[in-house]
């Protein structure tokens, strides 16, 4: 048995910040839902907050935990983003900011409804619209990646002002501006709801599905089979091939 | 009963002196232009009575049984304690976004000029802590103001309860009654000034329409994760269409 050819997907700068990024995500939106407490919110039930907030020794030292894993998450991006603006950043931004409708909107559409009831009915379904049963090929990220990506990093935008508000708003604002840390609170919440959201797909498919396994685990060693990025991205896979 | 700290007040007997203003602000160290407590005073009618006179209002946090600051606060940093029903503050917890202080119908609640969170009476906790009587109540000249567990006749304010049953009134909203445990005795003097209790409306749009739309969208998501994880578990082989399986480009 020959192993199969691996081609290089992810550099260890990137295997690095993806797994320090879902580290802190987690701790955030974990403590950030035991901060709240409240009889008329409560997302979890009354028993999460007073659970989260016994194991930190209270609800002030929950807060300065959740701010302060929030500062060092910030800080290493900011790291990464000067340090590796050419080399990873700004192909990211790129690639994950650049759809093309017709292609990426069949996807989208095809890949969801695949996922759900499988490639027979996806195919019965599609046909009227005038698509066959063939996902359409993609770049390096596919349609859900880039759409996913574009969703968490404007999430992570509005995240971090509302956050910035919220956390400073004891240096700098007066009784007549805390409507502004009324709202962030608020926009704060949305922000984290639908970023979970997005993480929820994205967990299903990388770490659950079987058709995105090799995705996964390049997400350790760095490397997909070549088979797997032809089939799965196969504008990439045919421009690794140019060169 | 449980225990209920609250204040009994004899409007009657209020000089308007702001002695209770005065001991707060230094028991307390309450910054700059905040304070605690007040005194309302209330209109004098000199013409229609044969004795005009004017009824001062002492008054202060009420910590109320049905405290609207309390459902205004989304962090919990403001509670009302199970150990003597005073509502207090944690100021560690409290983010300074105001909410509280918009909801108070009494304008008990403040920013803190100094740190920049909500403030307000908590009957002197830290004196409280040394059992001592709140300042306010130790340097009233005039005794206008009694405290205690209301619900224990053996303190000042509860036996002035006991003695006054169903005399003692509260200066309330009629429209957002939040059942404040500060009782007035005889004439309280004026009446409408606490507001209608309202929530901030980013609280309110939390409340009503984001938090719930965001459970709609995080289940209806887990709902699709949870249809692609029973479809992966049911369909074991499902494959492309097996003609074009691996060609490429050749359907666009």
């Amino acid at each position: 048995m020959s192993s199969p050819k691996m081609i290089q997907r992810h550099t260890r700068a990137g295997i690095f910040i993806h797994w320090f990024n879902a580290a802190c995500w987690f701790f955030l939106l974990f403590t950030g839902l035991a901060l709240i407490q409240n009889p008329g919110l409560n997302p979890l039930g009354a028993w999460y907050p007073g659970a989260v907030r016994a194991g930190f020794g209270g609800g002030a030292y929950l807060l300065v935990a959740h701010w302060l894993v929030a500062l060092i998450w910030l800080a290493v991006w900011v790291v990464y983003l000067f340090w590796g603006m050419s080399r990873f950043v700004a192909p990211f931004l790129n690639s994950t900011f650049s759809l093309e409708p017709n292609r990426d909107i069949q996807w989208m559409i095809k890949k969801n409804l695949q996922m759900t009831l499988g490639y027979k009915m996806m195919a019965k379904l599609v046909g009227p619209l005038g698509y066959d049963g063939h996902l359409p090929p993609q770049e390096y990220y596919n349609a859900g990646q880039k759409l996913a990506a574009q969703g968490i990093i404007m999430g992570a935008l509005v995240l971090i002002g509302t956050g910035f508000i919220m956390l400073f708003s004891k240096y700098f604002l007066g009784a007549a501006d805390t409507w502004l840390v009324q709202w962030s609170i608020t926009v704060h919440f949305i922000a984290a709801g639908v970023t979970t959201a997005l993480l929820m797909v994205h967990i299903y498919m990388a770490a659950i599905s079987k058709e995105e396994r090799p995705a996964f685990i390049s997400m350790f060693t760095g490397t997909v089979p070549a088979e797997y990025a032809k089939h799965h991205h196969q504008l990439w896979y045919e421009e690794l091939e140019e060169k | 009963m449980a225990k209920q700290l609250g204040m009994v007040v004899d409007a009657g007997l209020c000089i308007d002196c702001k002695g209770c203003m005065a001991a707060c602000k230094v028991a307390n160290e309450v910054p700059g232009d905040n304070w605690r407590n007040w005194i309302k005073s209330g209109d004098a009618d000199w013409q229609a009575k044969k004795r005009g006179r004017m009824v001062f209002q002492p008054g202060n946090c009420m910590q109320c049984d049905k405290p609207t600051c309390v459902s205004a606060c989304p962090t919990g940093a403001t509670y009302k304690s199970k150990a003597d029903g005073v509502v207090v503050i944690d100021r560690g917890l409290c983010i300074g976004c105001g909410q509280c202080i918009k909801a108070c119908p009494y304008g008990a609640r403040f920013r803190n000029e100094k740190l920049k969170v909500a403030d307000k009476c908590d009957f002197c906790s830290s004196r409280r802590a040394v059992g001592l009587e709140p300042a306010c109540v130790s340097t009233c000249p005039t005794k206008a103001r009694a405290f205690g567990d209301l619900n224990d006749p053996a303190s000042p304010a509860g036996k002035l309860m006991a003695r006054n049953k169903g005399k003692a009134t509260q200066v309330v909203n009629a429209q957002s009654n939040t059942d404040p445990n500060l009782y007035y005795l005889g004439d309280a003097g004026l009446k409408s000034w606490p507001v209608k209790a309202q929530m901030p409306g980013a609280f309110e749009f939390w409340k009503n329409l984001a938090d719930p739309a965001v459970k709609v969208v995080v289940g209806l998501t887990g709902l699709g994760v949870l249809a692609m994880l029973g479809k992966q578990l049911m369909l074991k082989n499902d494959a492309p269409p097996p003609e074009e399986h691996g060609e490429e480009g050749g359907h666009e």
